[in-house]
Formats: C-alpha cells, sequence, structure tokens
C-alpha cells in the first residue's frame, strides 16, 4: 500500500519537476545540468535540440546524418556539460560543440581526410582586383527564403560548412578557423566565395 | 583615395575586420557613396542569410532526387548486399542444422524439395498477375491487420506519449501476439492425442503426423504432414498441411490452408479455407456451411446450409441444405445431388454445367455465362476503386493521427529512391522466407505471426506512403503540414491508380511501388528503433 503511494506521489514529483524546470532561468538549468540532473538535460534537450538539428542538417546535408549527430551531441552533453564555464553564452557554445561533432562526422565520411580543403590562392585573393559589386542582398529581396535555403543546402561543403557557422552559429572567423583548422584569411576566403557562388546560383536560377 | 575591395568590404560587414583598418575603412564610408551602398547591401545580404538558416532545407521534394546515384551509395549497396548474402549463407547452414519436422520441409525454403516448390509458386505466381493479387488480397487482410494494429495502438496509448514511434509500434504488435504465447504446445515426429485423453486448452501441435484420438476442448492449431482428427475437437480447427482429414467430429470451424481436405465425420459450423482439393465424403457432415476456394471440390455429403465455392471443378452427389453458389471452371451434379435453395454459378460456357435429369433443385436455376467485359465500362468498378481510394484515405489519416512523425519521414524516405527500392525488394521476398522459417523452427511462432501482421500491414501501407510522396512531388508542396499530406496522399493514390490499370506495364509499377514504399517503411522502421525524433 505504502509502496504503491510512493510510487504515485514519486510519478506526481517527476511531473512537477517537469513543469518546474520550465520556468527555471537557463542558469539554473545548466547548474542542474552539470550536476548530473537528467531532468535538467531533458530540458535542455527540449529548449535546443531544433536548433542543433538545424546546424546538423545543413552542415550534414541529410535528414538522417543530422538526427544521428544531433543524438550524438546530447548524449555526449552529460559528460561534455561539465566543462561549460559560462564564459560565452550557452546556446553559442552548444553550437560550437554540435558544429565539432558535425565536422567530426564529416571527417569520418571521408575517412579522416581534411574536412575543407585550402583554397588554393589563399591569402592572395583578400586583396585582388574588385569585381563588380554584386551583392546577394538585391537579388535576395525578391527570392524566397526556401529557395535560398535551398541554394545554401546544394552549396558544396568546401563553402556550405563556413557559411552555416558564421551565420547559422553565429561564430566569428577565428572559432571557425579553429574548429576547421584553418587559417583565419582562408576562412573569410571561403565565406566570400560561399556568397559569390550563392549569388550565382541563384541569379541563373531566377533567369 | 582608393575604394575597398569587395572581399575586405564583406569581412567588414561580418565585423572581422582588424580595428585599425576597420576605422580606415569607416573614414573612407563616409566620402564614398559607391563603397557605403556595397557595404549596406552586404550588411543587409548578412542579415537575409541568417533569417533564411532559421528554417531548416525542405526535404528532397525535387523529382530528380528519385533517381539520384551516387557511386559512394551504390558501392555502400554493394556492400550491404554482399553482407547480406555472407549472413543469409550462415542462416542456412545454422537452418540446415535445425530439426526441421520432416512434414514441413516442403514448406522450407532452404531444402531442395521447398526450394522446388517455392520457385514454382513463385513463377506461377508472378505469370498470373501476383503483384496486382498480393495488392488485393493485401487489401483485405493488411486492413484488417493494420486497423488492429492502429486500433489497439489507439487504446493502449491514447493518453501516454513515448518518445519513439518504433517503440510504440512494437508494444502494440508485441501486444496484439501475446495471445499465442498462451498456447500448450506439442511438437514431435508424432504427435497423439489418445483416446482416452482430454486436453482442455487450445492445443498446437506440430509434427509429420499430429492425431487426435481423443477430446481437445479447446482450438486445436495443428501444422504437419497429415493432420487427422478422429476424436473430437469442441472449438475451431486451424491446420496448415499437406492432408487434412476428419474423421471424428469438429464442434466449431474449420479453417484450413491444405493440399487436400477431406471430411468424413462431423462438422458443427461452417468451413472455410483455401485447399487443392477438397472432398465432403458420403459419411461427411457439414453443420453450418463452406466458403473455399479449391481446385476440385467433391460434395458427396450433407451440408445443412449454403455452400458458396470458388473452383476449378466441382461434383455435387450430396445433399446442400440451401444456396449453392459457385464461380470457375466445371460444375456437375448427379442425380442423388439435391440443392435446397437456388442454384448460382459462373462459367465461361453453358456447356461447362453438367446437371444430371435425377438431381433436385428446389431454387432457381441461375446460369451466368461471363463473357469477359470491359471492366472500365462496369459502375461497380469505379464504385470499387472509390471505395479502396476512401478507406486508404482514412487509413492515411488514422497513421498520421497516430504516428504523424513515422508517416511523414516513411514518406520522405521513398524519395531515396534506389534505396528504398532495393530494400523493399528484398523486404518483399525475404519477410515471408524469414516468416516462414520462424514458424518452422517453431521456436518463434509468436514472433512469425507479429511479422506477418506487420508485413501485410506495410503492404498495404506501401501504397499510401508512395502515393504520398509522388502527390507532394506532383503538387509541389514543400512543407510538411499534415492538409498537404493528406492532399498529396489524395493526389498520389489517384494518379497510382489510373497508371496501375495500363495493360503489362501497369504491373510492373505497382509491383514498383511496392517495394518502394516497404523499402521506406523498413528503413524508418530501422531508423525509428535506432534514434529519437529530433525535430
Amino acid at each position: 500500500m505504502n509502496a504503491e503511494r510512493n510510487k504515485a506521489n514519486g510519478l506526481r514529483c517527476r511531473e512537477v519537476e517537469a513543469k518546474d524546470m520550465e520556468a527555471l532561468d537557463l542558469e539554473s538549468v545548466i547548474e542542474r545540468a552539470q550536476g548530473h540532473d537528467t531532468g535538467a538535460l531533458a530540458e535542455i534537450y527540449r529548449r535546443y535540440a531544433r536548433r542543433v538539428f538545424g546546424l546538423c542538417r545543413y552542415m550534414l546535408g541529410s535528414r538522417e546524418s543530422a538526427e544521428d549527430a544531433t543524438s550524438e551531441v546530447f548524449l555526449k552533453l552529460q559528460r561534455s556539460i561539465e566543462s561549460y564555464d559560462g564564459s560565452i553564452p550557452f546556446p553559442r557554445w552548444l553550437l560550437r560543440v554540435a558544429g565539432n561533432q558535425c565536422i567530426d562526422a564529416l571527417r569520418h565520411r571521408q575517412r579522416g581526410r581534411q574536412v575543407i580543403v585550402e583554397v588554393e590562392d589563399g591569402a592572395a585573393v583578400l586583396e585582388a582586383a574588385r569585381p563588380e559589386p554584386s551583392p546577394l542582398g538585391a537579388l535576395i529581396s525578391t527570392e524566397e527564403g526556401a529557395r535560398v535555403r535551398r541554394a545554401i543546402a546544394r552549396l558544396p561543403e568546401n563553402y556550405r560548412v563556413p557559411l552555416v557557422l558564421r551565420y547559422y552559429s553565429e561564430l566569428s572567423y577565428d572559432e571557425i578557423a579553429q574548429q576547421l583548422g584553418l587559417q583565419r584569411d582562408h576562412v573569410a576566403t571561403l565565406i566570400f566565395r560561399a556568397k559569390q557562388e550563392l549569388r550565382r546560383t541563384l541569379a541563373h536560377r531566377s533567369k | 583615395m582608393e575604394c575597398y575591395s569587395e572581399q575586405t568590404c564583406a569581412i567588414f560587414a561580418d565585423g572581422e575586420l582588424a580595428v585599425e583598418e576597420a576605422q580606415r575603412l569607416r573614414n573612407h564610408l563616409v566620402t564614398c557613396p559607391r563603397c557605403r551602398d556595397l557595404v549596406d547591401a552586404l550588411q543587409a545580404e548578412n542579415r537575409l542569410l541568417s533569417e533564411s538558416l532559421r528554417e531548416f532545407p525542405e526535404e528532397a521534394a525535387n523529382p530528380t532526387g528519385l533517381f539520384r546515384l551516387r557511386w559512394s551509395q551504390v558501392w555502400g549497396d554493394f556492400g550491404v548486399a554482399a553482407a547480406v548474402l555472407a549472413l543469409a549463407s550462415m542462416v542456412f547452414l545454422w537452418i540446415d542444422e535445425l530439426r526441421i519436422p520432416q512434414a514441413l520441409e516442403w514448406l522450407n525454403p532452404f531444402s531442395l524439395s521447398g526450394l522446388a516448390n517455392l520457385i514454382f509458386n513463385v513463377s506461377y505466381y508472378f505469370a498470373h498477375g501476383g503483384a496486382a493479387m498480393l495488392d488485393d488480397y493485401a487489401v483485405v487482410v493488411g486492413c484488417l491487420s493494420l486497423l488492429l494494429l492502429l486500433g489497439g495502438g489507439a487504446l493502449l496509448l491514447g493518453r501516454k506519449r513515448l518518445p519513439q514511434p518504433g517503440l510504440r509500434l512494437l508494444i502494440v504488435v508485441l501486444a496484439l501476439s501475446l495471445p499465442s504465447f498462451a498456447l500448450e504446445h506439442r511438437h514431435g515426429r508424432d504427435v497423439t492425442v489418445a483416446a482416452n485423453e482430454t486436453v482442455d486448452d487450445t492445443l498446437f501441435a506440430t509434427g509429420d503426423t499430429v492425431r487426435v484420438d481423443g477430446v481437445i476442448n479447446g482450438d486445436l492449431l495443428a501444422a504437419g504432414q497429415t493432420v487427422e482428427v478422429r476424436g473430437t475437437v469442441k472449438g475451431d480447427l486451424l491446420t496448415c498441411a499437406q492432408r487434412t482429414v476428419v474423421s471424428g467430429t469438429v464442434e466449431g470451424h474449420i479453417y484450413t490452408f491444405s493440399r487436400s481436405l477431406d471430411l468424413r465425420g462431423q462438422l458443427g459450423r461452417s468451413m472455410y479455407g483455401w485447399v487443392q482439393s477438397l472432398r465432403v465424403d458420403s459419411k461427411g457432415r457439414v453443420g453450418d456451411g463452406i466458403v473455399v476456394g479449391a481446385g476440385d471440390v467433391n460434395l458427396e455429403g450433407d451440408v445443412a446450409r449454403s455452400v458458396t465455392i470458388a473452383t476449378g471443378s466441382a461434383d455435387l452427389s450430396g445433399n446442400v441444405g440451401r444456396e449453392l453458389t459457385m464461380a470457375g471452371g466445371n460444375l456437375t451434379l448427379t442425380n442423388t445431388a439435391r440443392v435446397g435453395g437456388d442454384l448460382t454459378a459462373h462459367v465461361h460456357h453453358l456447356q461447362d454445367v453438367h446437371i444430371a435429369d435425377g438431381a433436385t433443385i428446389a431454387g432457381k436455376r441461375n446460369i451466368q455465362v461471363e463473357v469477359r467485359k470491359n471492366r472500365f465500362t462496369r459502375p461497380e468498378f469505379y464504385f470499387h476503386q472509390a471505395l479502396w481510394l476512401v478507406a486508404a484515405m482514412l487509413v492515411g489519416l488514422l497513421g498520421l493521427v497516430l504516428f504523424p512523425g513515422f508517416f511523414q519521414t516513411s514518406t520522405q524516405a521513398v524519395g531515396s529512391g534506389w534505396r528504398s527500392l532495393g530494400l523493399g525488394v528484398g523486404v518483399l521476398a525475404g519477410a515471408p522466407l524469414v516468416i516462414v522459417v520462424a514458424a518452422i523452427t517453431l521456436v518463434c511462432l509468436p514472433i512469425s505471426l507479429m511479422l506477418l501482421a506487420v508485413y501485410l500491414a506495410a503492404i498495404y501501407m506501401a501504397k499510401i506512403w508512395v502515393g504520398a510522396f509522388l502527390g507532394r512531388v506532383v503538387l509541389r508542396t514543400g512543407e510538411t503540414t499534415k492538409l498537404n499530406w493528406l492532399l498529396g496522399l489524395l493526389v498520389g493514390l489517384v494518379i497510382l491508380t489510373v497508371v496501375g490499370f495500363i495493360p503489362y506495364l501497369g504491373g510492373l509499377i505497382r509491383l514498383a511501388v511496392l517495394c518502394l514504399g516497404l523499402g521506406a517503411f523498413a528503413w524508418q522502421l530501422y531508423r525509428a528503433s535506432r534514434t529519437p525524433t529530433t525535430a
């Protein structure tokens, strides 16, 4: 009898806990998660799974791999969250972790080869002769978001990964360079070229 | 002062230019409207990129995606095929080691006779439009299994939400197959219920010969080379045997899938089945009616009520209490034959029906010569198709409500083209083998029953997933809302139904659709069991 009552109480407690957790601010949730509270980890999953999945989806190109990578990120989070020290906002930190997971997955897919190869003419491009200005903005205003997303998803990995890390994860050039093991200048060039390629694709398609 | 390069402006717009250089550029912007415009546009571009990336890219709904082939995938597929072959050869050895009752060897696809049987049956099957037949058969059986599955699922899990749709499905299937664990099981070379023995429960018996001389108070489920009931079965008799003989009494129904069924005793209720040869002996008596499909039928005994048979050849010399309805090849009524109601025969030629002068028919004689009329001119045909469509839509809706993620992702999985097709061919051909092997090794009969239910349900669902995918491609609906899914399903099903009636090609298309859908289902089931859904 008592056992049953305890069990019922336990269940009720868990429900209440889940509701409480939703109301908690992020710092408290993270603190609890660092103390291996499964409820807090579940809450982090609830809040950020979609965002992490989005990053993986863009970086890895397929839904299946993205789902795998997302699960992996949150599985590893149980341990890795201990290393979060609050020096940068948590979502940004989490996306950096997820980015690393994706890069690992891409590396694994390419059997350990470097994911992003260096641009052939490297830093020289930086001060190349100025081309005619053709920013995406003029074009993009007439495009639907969906077309842009499709075009990004179709970019070669070399361009897509830095672009997504920059504008989805909002990482700095330095952080991207560190994650990909590249020079900062190369990252700048890759992002610049990615945008050029994107403009070209969209301009070609809108004709 | 000279203008900056576009790339430098882009780095500046990203806020990543070194402090001093950024300051110089900022100073330049004050005096240079051209560079200012460029930086403004680049910043707007960055904002748009960030905004666009807030949503996910749409799943491959482009028609070209269906047959896009990558070499890495092809090699991957070769690898998988090689692994499957290797595994199959190991399973083959393992099965060879198992002690399969001699009686069931003809069903074992790994034995010589079983293989011959299988090859013969499969070639016959496809030569006679098997894919379409399988489809039609699955509509009935699969629909029933599916409704059971979904209904059970709704009852069991209506309130609680489990994290994984695959897990939910598994629980439902397990729950449904639980009753099969509760059977009394006897297995041996010769299984006998002796004359002085009484079994109070349902008995499941397998062996070369299964003989019941005593009394079984429950049902008898028997598989073997020969199943013989000389005693009494108070419940129903279910047999799967080369030869089934009932010379005693079965008080319930007989459901049979046998090469031959011989009724020499009493049957309390009705007989349903699919047999090559059915004989009701002059001493045999059926308390209710008969509904069977059979190669040849010989009725010498009494049937209290109506007889409905689809058969190549039927001979009647006994009594039928009420109507006799027959469709197929020949019908012969001898002098001693008696039909208490109407006689209805659907045959190809008038001379296929022979009624002896001494035969008694109380009701009307209704012999219909089936002239093969174009089915497209008959209104029933359209009614039937519309009914099928409505039923499929309802099942789709039900599935979407109960397992939304699973149904939508299965639809998407169809888009992976070759993988789904290849996997589907494997599942279509492989699942029956697994089911038969599971059943005859007797260890895992419940698993076999479970698999059968899922297999038939999946065959039925295949068209729904492929239909939904096709509809989405045709309508070009990128977003995956439920309404769009259903609308796509309707359009896709209509297209598939129409295309399915193209002579020759239609059959192939039906088969391809079946494989695609099955493959997508299998893949999704595999995925659902591996990872939690994240989106």
